[in-house]
């Protein structure tokens, strides 16, 4: 192209579009606008799916004046709604940090998980079921608190050990994740080889459920959840720099550092808060964001908000099929995720390719 | 004393690797506004090590660097950012952003996270883009387009970023031969419309004679040579850097020294 | 030479009744060896009247004392805890995996498995040369038979027989109770527990076969084996009677566990917890092949109908 070619070029089209100044408000705009109408409706139509069939007609008078049959009443609003709007939590939890994850470590492949916190949260659980089972019935209701605390243990060990490492970079963190990881693993299955009676329990713990969802736990996990993802939105413009390169986002004046032990404690916090009441749902942190990018562009202002949305609508899906495939027993829903989640991912891929 | 005519002072930098092998021992050196200092010397001399302690990534074991009369190692990284920018040898991005999309995190240093980037920002980004020809790849996916375009980008980038000090690490590497003095030719603009003032790290010892007002000889971590193209590049300076005697010509234009092979 | 020959065959004779009047009478050395067929299709021959036995589950454990035979077991698991006697017999450990090594410096002659865990330490014992004899009840009449073969492999088979006929004749008392009762008046019953995780016995399992027995409607008739549900499944079903079994340790905590029950979102309009009918039970009564199922089926009965 000729020197002539691009004077004529930049004098014609607007300054407005070139630069996509309104571009990127305008499309967060949108896309929150579309998110949470999805959200909406989609929860509305898994709230028919269930044990009991439910047809949209019993809904809308259910929500309109209540109804005369108290079971099912209580179904819905005591059983069902909580599994969906703590699936649409967890969901948009788990999309958000591992695409801040990703961002982090400029590693498509990090999910929520890889930095050693779900693994913690495992071993605190394991550990309160077995305890459950040996002291009979004191332990029992306290399993998330079991869970949140091994949570923050491991979060305390990945952040010591990443310190001791002195090249100031992602890798260490990685390591120190990873490692810790391999370690509470190892753990996990001892206590797992040892439990007789306990080992049921533990595994279906640790395949993710929502099936336990109820308004107290919601209550629990909704603040940490919703002020985390926001503290993470918040980022966007430095997640952004960041995949340029650590030394190009110095040299930007990001202190690199410091975004990523802030944004490793953030979303290790909320995926702790999130991860001890469900368990460890697989597969949507790390594909999550990836379809984010597909469709709305790697801008972390668009994309974080984008995930979350996603997230929560993918995972309700799911766990949709997870309770009624096989009525009334329940295929765990991190098998679903991933059988559902790969194919799609795999679509979404070549169609972009094209 | 302030001094108003240097944009850089380092004064007894050393330089080294966690009490390893010293890197960069005694540099010593003033850089006036306005010019366009080349640092040459063989692989391994410490260049681009050079390059990552005057950005402020690296910090000094012993001495002392000044940036317009501040000491450049006290400053935070948001304000050294508003100052220098670096154009870098590797240009390798995670997600595919879109060209411009590059080229706006130039205004990172100036933009409020909360409201993201003015209309000023854009016009500033797109102003650079133009200067160094890059404005029609703007749309085009970061990953998809050559390294060399890839380049002219993050120049672009670097330009958006109002820098007073410009760094270059082998920039022109991957540029074909119109565009290595197309580019050259607007960082000489810059130095005079704008008052920048830049450092560049060259391989090309020809090339740096030619786009450098002095030189910078660098040889395993200590100046060998600081000076005009034609003190710095002479048989025995690059015989003694490089180990091979070179045959040096006069540009025919320009005057400085050149070297055949 | 012909009176001789006589002579003989006459003693002969005379000997063969005396024999079989030896054979019938004593059980020590004319029984032995016998071949059994186990639970798991394995012919085992028993040389002799075993006098050192190990069992590798609770359920033999509890067999052997019920037929009175604790005096010849030498070893039992960690988990052998009914009844108190247990405590004082050397254990070997866990029920999976077996320490072989223990096993064998106890020098059994007849070791009690169980297939379910243990099948790979099973062949590994045969090989050893040692008399195995897996055991996997799955009903009320599977366990009977155990303890008869149990009996008869110990030269105790009247006893076994007894045993059993006081048994059935319990659960036919129970059963005849049962048949009165029209199915319409039968509750509907769910087992639960105290865990987040909400697990639950289907068809196919011990405790459902129980409920059926004691004139009870299990509402996880329709799923097979123990299986996970979750708390939706339980309130469409609405249940009257729930019945929480745990281990005799926490059996003091009861109005704990009703409260908590009780207290549980989405479950307020169920029968059983609007009327409390919130039974807690000793969980070994039902879990274990034992004779103390007939216990745990007459408990049942009495909270169904009583």
């Amino acid at each position: 192209m000729g020197s002539n070619c691009y004077m004529e070029f930049s004098m014609n089209k607007p300054l407005v579009e070139i630069a996509g100044y309104t571009n990127w408000r305008k499309k967060l705009i949108l896309m929150l606008l579309v998110g949470s109408l999805s959200i909406l409706v989609v929860s509305l139509i898994c709230l028919n799916f269930g044990v009991v069939p439910i047809n949209p007609k019993d809904i809308i008078s259910l929500l309109l004046n209540g109804t005369q049959d108290k079971t099912k009443n209580l179904i819905i609003w005591q059983l069902r709604a909580p599994r969906i709007v703590l699936g649409v939590i967890t969901g948009a939890a788990l999309s958000t940090v591992g695409g801040a994850f990703q961002g982090i470590l400029r590693n498509p492949l990090a999910d929520p998980y890889i930095l050693g916190v779900s693994a913690g949260a495992a071993l605190g659980a394991c550990i309160g079921i077995a305890l459950q089972h040996a002291t009979g019935y004191l332990f029992a209701s306290y399993l998330p608190l079991f869970a949140f605390i091994g949570a923050m243990f491991s979060l305390y060990l990945v952040y010591q050990s990443s310190k001791i490492s002195y090249s100031a970079n992602s890798t260490g963190l990685l390591l120190a994740g990873v490692a810790i990881t391999f370690l509470f693993s190892a753990l996990i299955t001892i206590l797992l080889a040892i439990s007789r009676k306990e080992l049921q329990s533990m595994v279906f713990w640790l395949m993710g459920d929502l099936s336990a969802a109820n308004w107290k736990k919601i209550s629990i996990i909704t603040l940490p959840a919703i002020i985390g993802c926001l503290l993470l939105f918040f980022s966007s413009l430095d997640l952004n720099a960041l995949s340029l390169g650590e030394e190009e986002a110095l040299h930007l004046g990001i202190n690199t550092g410091k975004l990523r032990i802030r944004i490793f404690l953030i979303g290790s916090i909320i995926i702790a808060s999130v991860v001890s009441f469900t368990g460890l749902i697989g597969f949507v942190g790390l594909v999550i964001p990836h379809i984010a990018r597909l469709l709305v562009g790697p801008d972390h202002r668009i994309m974080l908000p984008a995930s979350a949305f996603l997230g929560g609508i993918f995972l309700i899906l799911c766990d949709v099929l997870a309770r009624t495939v096989i009525a009334p027993t329940e295929i765990p829903i991190g098998a679903i995720t991933a059988i559902v989640g790969a194919p799609l991912f795999i679509y979404l891929l070549r169609r972009k390719n094209k | 004393m302030a001094d108003n005519h240097n944009v850089l002072t380092l004064k007894g930098v050393h330089f080294s690797y966690n009490n390893n092998r010293e890197i960069l021992s005694d540099i010593n050196f003033h850089l006036p506004k306005g010019e366009l200092l080349g640092i040459i010397g063989p692989n391994g001399s410490g260049k681009t090590t050079l390059l990552k302690v005057i950005s402020g990534i690296l910090k000094p074991k012993k001495g002392e660097i000044s940036l317009l009369n501040q000491n450049l190692n006290k400053l935070p990284i948001e304000q050294i950012a508003k100052f220098i920018s670096v154009v870098p040898q590797d240009t390798w991005v995670t997600f595919n952003f879109k060209a411009k999309e590059v080229v706006f995190m130039g205004r990172l240093p100036y933009v409020s996270r909360l409201r993201g980037e003015t209309l000023e920002d854009y016009q500033i980004s797109r102003e650079a883009m133009e200067k160094t020809h890059s404005l029609s790849l703007a749309e085009n996916n970061i990953q998809e387009i050559s390294g060399g375009e890839r380049q002219r980008i993050f120049m672009a980038k670097a330009l958006a970023q109002t820098p007073q000090l410009l760094l270059l690490d082998e920039f022109t590497s991957h540029l074909d031969l119109n565009y290595k003095y197309e580019m050259l030719n607007l960082l000489k603009r810059a130095l005079k419309e704008e008052g920048l003032t830049i450092i560049s790290v060259f391989h090309d010892l020809n090339l740096a004679s030619i786009a450098s007002h002095r030189l910078l000889l660098l040889n395993e971590g200590k100046i060998e040579k600081i000076g005009l193209p034609q003190e710095v590049l002479t048989e025995e300076m690059i015989q003694k850097a490089y180990g091979v005697r070179p045959i040096l010509i006069n540009h025919p234009r320009l005057k400085v020294p050149q070297v055949i092979m | 030479m012909k009176i001789f020959k006589k002579s003989i065959l006459i003693f002969i004779f005379l000997l063969f009744p005396l024999n079989l009047f030896l054979l019938m009478g004593s059980s020590i050395t004319v029984n032995y060896p016998l071949t059994i067929i186990d639970d798991t299709g394995t012919a085992v021959t028993i040389p002799q009247e075993p006098q050192r036995i190990i069992s590798t589950a609770p359920s033999n454990t509890e067999i052997l004392f019920a037929l009175g035979l604790q005096k010849k077991i030498v070893g039992i698991t960690n988990y052998c805890n009914f009844p108190e006697e247990t405590k004082n017999i050397e254990k070997i450990g866990e029920m999976t995996p077996l320490n072989l090594e223990k096993i064998i410096s106890l020098y059994p002659d007849l070791i009690l498995a169980y297939p379910g865990l243990q099948l790979k330490e099973i062949q590994r014992l045969r090989e050893l040369g040692l008399s195995v004899i897996a055991l996997d009840p799955l009903t009320l009449e599977d366990t009977f038979k155990s303890v008869k073969m149990i009996a008869n492999i110990c030269g105790i088979s009247e006893k076994g027989s007894l045993l059993v006929d006081n048994l059935t004749q319990r659960v036919n008392i129970i059963k005849s109770k049962v048949l009165k009762i029209p199915i319409s008046v039968r509750p509907k019953i769910f087992v639960g527990s105290t865990f987040e995780t909400i697990f639950t016995p289907g068809a196919g399992t011990l405790f459902h076969e129980l409920i059926t027995l004691a004139g009870g409607e299990n509402i996880a008739a329709g799923l097979s084996f123990w299986k996970k549900v979750s708390p939706e499944f339980v309130a469409q079903a609405e249940p009257d009677i729930i019945i929480v079994p745990v281990g005799a340790m926490n059996q003091g905590e009861e109005s704990k566990i009703k409260r908590d029950l009780s207290q549980h979102p989405g479950w307020s309009n169920i029968p059983a917890i609007k009327n409390q009918k919130i039974f807690i039970v000793n969980e070994d009564l039902f879990y274990r092949a034992v004779p103390r199922l007939v216990d745990g089926l007459e408990l049942l009965y009495g909270i169904f109908y009583e």
